[in-house]
């Protein structure tokens, strides 16, 4: 009774009811009066007096009904909604089948979003985890985080260790704290004084006042606090992470005030970080922190502190509060140019200065090389994902549609016994939202573990890259916006249908009919065939996009190297830091080379200073006689330093003249050997051979021959121009490192161990920076454009499997629902190819419709693609058509299916169903 | 019992009311009339404040309300004890005798 009181006044009449109860009141009170004795008018003065202050007595009452009313709602609101919500789980229940089919494919799709979101989430949006990251500004290329270079020509991306004093000591207030921060490799430290195993520990050359320009504390000890740079090699101090405080030291805070020793120097570990701080650099984590002011205790071979010339350090500040970026950013670019200008040994490097770019970016997100590389790979596997979390909602969507079709006839029970349609819809809504939030919980589980599959498949067997790809508020925030939109897309759709039920219709048959006439395609389902339509669509947009990125693969993995890349071991010692210089380096190449050269299973060996993929280049000025640069650039080239038999060694091929030989050697006259990109470059048609040219600034070589073009640095990149000088004759100074180059008969991998041991043999102090089959460095130098392929190939798999399984499922629906009609036709004489080809038509009709959209689609959205397509251009037409190929083939095999079956319908059953 | 301006305590006139009601549903006319005769008259009470102590229980969720027909067959609010309100009642009934016992006994003390 109570329920129709309240649903009976709304909340206009409140007022009014308060006034029909009062004045029933006065009435009932007046009218005694009267029977007292009283005349009318004076019982109702009376009756009012009685009463007391009416208006106010009036307005209490008609707030506290209104507040009354206004609880009731809220409740009764709730009460509706776990009523839907406890529907809704019943009827997920009952359809045990349908729901996991959805909350599993809801589950991957949302999972891959996941996953490749928190990938970009670590690598390209979060902040560091320091105070205040935004004022952070970086100076140099952020990429540059682990270069170490030298160059006679101003650099901006790198900064030299007198830039960064320089810098420091201005003051001109736009940066509270100026960091630097360069690359430490090679820290061979003993924690037990000398005995044992050397740990190798990630290291970095930071300055005294990094931590606390960053803001980051101590855990346990103290950390750097500025006196460190005082005075050079005056400091054996180190900090070290948690991490490795963890694994290495115990986690024992006796470990601070240890001794241990670094590079054959004692010094003291004086602090440990916060587990949170793993340093200033995305996807690198550092283990052990030391000042810059020791680099030459710690490299004595290779001392940088004072060479102008040697770029290898990036600078963090933190802006003074009231300067904007683009102030700071304009003042240290001001800056550095002026102290480049002023360490300017001539005129050239002053005009070199004044047209070099300095870079100066917003340093919130940290420095890393990882990021620059992955990020286009990582934007379109996230559209890639995308476009396959929208095939997945037209899928779910499709089997709530089918559904729904169902349950017209409870849809329609449930109308006429008055259920509104908007609540009927809320119904509905509530369903798939349910849906989607179970696919969400499911899907973070997905993309959590996703994300690290996809880092171990990004690593392509080097160690994993060590980032943060922790579900945080914005990955979480990512996935339930996600789960949203999943249900406005798969749950508005069949729930809209549903409320649109004709009541009347619905109720009065099960609306079978043999004269239905439309035929299949008329079929009751036009949203279903439109999503199909669609996944098609989206299914080619993704299968062109894998399809061009395989042939792209295929064509980097394919291409003509110049060298025998599957027999060639490239050999890394470090012999310059352990002292070898000119004419010891060329005798330790000599006779390393004749040791390695009798390993069994080695055919030729040879060597160059910086090898082939090994990371390092060399490049110079040079003159070439008749040659006039228009630009600067047009006068440098790269170039390398190779032992005797360098070309044969590797298996490179002669074009003219002769290749370096044992011969050219020091007291016979300098020569050079030029690649083919040179000699077209320089020559044009003409034969260089016999040319003397001028190579660096003052040293004439003569070209003594052409070799073909070798793909030494990248498989993706053109070939570029380059000389070769003899490493045993050395015109241009000692070479700086030495690579050999080990060609084998069989599998190189076979021979590392050997050659590791020949190698320490020879002199066991030497540092080993690498023995590694070429085969494997070029595969790792093209990672991330495998990782691409071979997700994107996965996804337009899942994408093609999905729309095959949608197009079976809206197939097999159409005929269950004509197998009266196809009985019929049977019965009438229609034969079994009739029956299949009247099925397979329709599909394919929805197929080529699918197709007619995709096919553009995919060529604007293949643009996308362009800057890691090698080989092909991003409208491939054999991309395209292998792509339609595979799509049409899933096609028919999916409706093939149905067809058949619908051929076998006996025209008795089919009847009999009628 | 009475206040110095002859009104009625605090919390009273809320007891007063669901004990009128506990016969069953009443308007609020003749929940006036009740206290009115079940008090000999000796308690003054307002009538207005009445309605909005009425409306308030309603709130509280103590009272239920319906609209149906007086005796004279007019359209009139009814009121009726919910089971909360019941069992507020049992509760106030029995803190009040404690409350006057313990107040009679008092007085009785210190007049005797």
């Amino acid at each position: 009774m109570r329920r129709v009181i309240r649903t009976g006044f709304g909340r206009g009449s409140i007022p009014r009811e308060v006034d029909d109860e009062l004045a029933f009141h006065l009435e009932m009170r007046a009218r005694q009066l009267i029977g007292a004795g009283l005349s009318p008018d004076e019982a109702r003065r009376e009756a009012l007096r009685q009463f007391g202050n009416l208006d106010e007595v009036r307005a209490s009452c008609v707030a506290m009904d209104r507040e009354r009313i206004r609880t009731m709602n809220r409740v009764s609101l709730l009460q509706d909604l776990r009523q839907d919500a406890v529907y809704a789980l019943r009827v997920l229940r009952r359809n045990l089948g349908v729901t996991t089919v959805v909350v599993a494919s809801l589950a991957l799709g949302i999972g891959a979003n996941t996953a490749i979101f928190s990938l970009i989430n670590a690598v390209l949006l979060r902040k560091l985890p320091v105070r205040a990251p935004d004022e952070l500004v970086v100076v140099g290329n952020p990429s540059w985080v682990n270069s170490m270079s030298y160059a006679t020509t101003p650099q901006g991306n790198a900064h030299s260790y007198r830039t960064y004093l320089a810098l420091r000591d201005r003051d001109d207030g736009l940066v509270r704290g100026l960091l630097a921060t360069g690359r430490a490799d090679r820290l061979l430290v003993h924690l037990d004084g000398g005995r044992g195993e050397p740990d190798r520990p990630r290291g970095r050359y930071v300055s005294g006042n990094y931590f606390h320009v960053l803001g980051v504390p101590a855990f346990l000890g103290r950390t750097f606090d500025g006196t460190e740079d005082e005075t050079t090699g005056g400091a054996p101090v180190a900090t070290v992470s948690h991490r490795y405080w963890t694994n290495r030291l115990g986690g024992d805070s006796a470990a601070v005030g240890r001794d241990v020793v670094i590079n054959g120097a004692r010094f003291t570990i004086i602090g440990v970080t916060p587990p949170w701080f793993t340093s200033e650099i995305v996807g690198q984590q550092i283990d052990m922190w030391v000042p810059i002011s020791m680099q030459g205790v710690l490299a004595p071979n290779r001392q940088v502190l004072d060479d102008p010339q040697a770029y290898w350090l990036l600078f963090m500040g933190r802006r003074t509060p009231g300067v904007t970026f683009e102030q700071a950013q304009a003042g240290l670019q001001g800056a550095i140019r002026q102290i480049l200008t002023e360490q300017a040994p001539n005129a050239v490097v002053v005009s070199d200065v004044a047209r070099l770019e300095v870079p100066v970016t917003p340093g919130a997100r940290g420095l890393s090389r990882v990021r620059t590389s992955y990020e286009a790979p990582l934007v379109i596997l996230m559209v890639g994902v995308g476009l396959l979390l929208v095939i997945i909602c037209a899928n779910v969507a499709n089997l709530l549609l089918a559904r729904a079709v169902a349950r017209t006839r409870e849809t329609s029970v449930r109308l006429a016994i008055g259920a509104s349609r908007a609540r009927l819809v809320r119904q509905m809504l509530t369903e798939s939202l349910l849906l989607a939030l179970l696919g969400a919980v499911a899907g973070l589980l997905v993309g959590r573990w996703g994300s690290r599959l996809l880092l171990a498949l990004a690593a392509d067997g080097s160690p994993v890259l060590p980032l943060d790809t922790r579900i945080d508020v914005v990955a979480l925030g990512f996935t339930m916006l996600l789960a949203m939109l999943a249900v406005v897309v798969f749950g508005l759709v069949p729930a809209l249908r549903a409320s649109r039920v004709d009541v009347a219709g619905a109720m009065r048959a099960s609306a079978k009919s043999l004269t239905g006439g439309a035929g299949l395609r008329g079929g009751r389902n036009p949203l279903g065939r439109a999503l199909i339509a669609g996944q098609v669509a989206l299914s080619m947009v993704l299968l062109v996009g894998a399809a061009l990125l395989v042939r792209s693969l295929r064509h980097v993995e394919g291409a003509d190297t110049g060298v025998d890349r599957e027999h060639l071991l490239v050999v890394d010692v470090d012999a310059y830091s352990r002292g070898y210089r000119d004419a010891r380096l060329a005798t330790l190449a000599q006779e390393l080379g004749d040791r390695l050269r009798r390993i069994p299973g080695v055919t030729e060996l040879s060597w160059s200073e910086n090898g082939i993929f090994s990371g390092t280049e060399s490049a110079s000025n040079l003159g070439v006689p008749g040659f006039t640069a228009r630009e600067e650039l047009d006068s440098i080239s790269y170039f390398d330093q190779v032992g005797p038999d360098f070309v044969r060694a590797i298996g490179g091929r002669l074009l003219r003249g002769r290749a370096i030989e044992a011969s050219d050697a020091p007291g016979s006259a300098p020569v050079v050997l030029v690649n083919e990109s040179f000699a077209r470059f320089y020559f044009g048609d003409g034969d260089p051979t016999g040319t003397t040219i001028r190579i660096s600034d003052s040293t004439l070589a003569q070209v003594v021959g052409v070799v073909a073009d070798i793909k030494d640095q990248s498989l993706t990149a053109a070939a570029r121009r380059r000389y070769y000088t003899a490493y045993m004759q050395r015109p241009l100074g000692s070479p700086g490192a030495l690579r050999f180059l080990v060609r084998t008969t069989g599998e190189p991998a076979r021979l590392v161990p050997d050659v590791r041991r020949t190698i320490l043999a020879h002199d066991a102090q030497l540092p080993i920076d690498g023995i590694d089959p070429l085969s494997t460095l070029m595969r790792q130098s093209i990672r991330e454009g495998r990782l691409l392929t071979r997700l994107a190939s996965g996804f337009g798999l899942v994408a093609l499997l999905l729309a095959a399984i949608g197009l079976y499922g809206v197939m097999s629906y159409a005929i269950t629902r004509r197998t009266g009609e196809i009985g019929l036709r049977v019965a009438l004489g229609a034969g079994r190819g009739n029956v299949i080809r009247l099925v397979l038509g329709d599909a394919l009709r929805l197929v080529f419709i699918g197709v007619a959209v995709g096919v553009p689609l995919a060529l604007a959205s293949t643009r996308l693609l362009r800057n890691q397509l090698y080989g092909v251009t991003a409208a491939d037409p054999v991309a395209m058509g292998v792509a339609l190929a595979v799509l049409l083939t899933s096609a028919i095999v999916a409706a093939l299916l149905p067809a058949v079956r619908a051929s076998r319908v006996a025209p008795v059953v089919a009847l009999r169903e009628e | 019992m009475l206040d110095p301006d002859g009104g009625l305590v605090r919390g009273t006139l809320d007891v007063l009311i669901l004990k009128a009601l506990s016969w069953g549903p009443r308007h609020g006319y003749a929940v006036a009339e009740w206290i009115r005769m079940a008090t000999d008259e000796q308690l003054l009470v307002e009538e207005g404040p009445l309605y909005t102590a009425l409306h308030r229980l309603e709130r509280k969720g103590w009272l239920s309300a319906e609209w149906g027909y007086s005796e004279n067959n007019r359209k009139a609010k009814y009121y009726q004890l919910s089971r909360s309100g019941r069992q507020q009642l049992r509760a106030e009934v029995s803190s009040w005798e404690r409350y006057a016992r313990a107040v009679t006994k008092a007085l009785a003390v210190a007049t005797g």
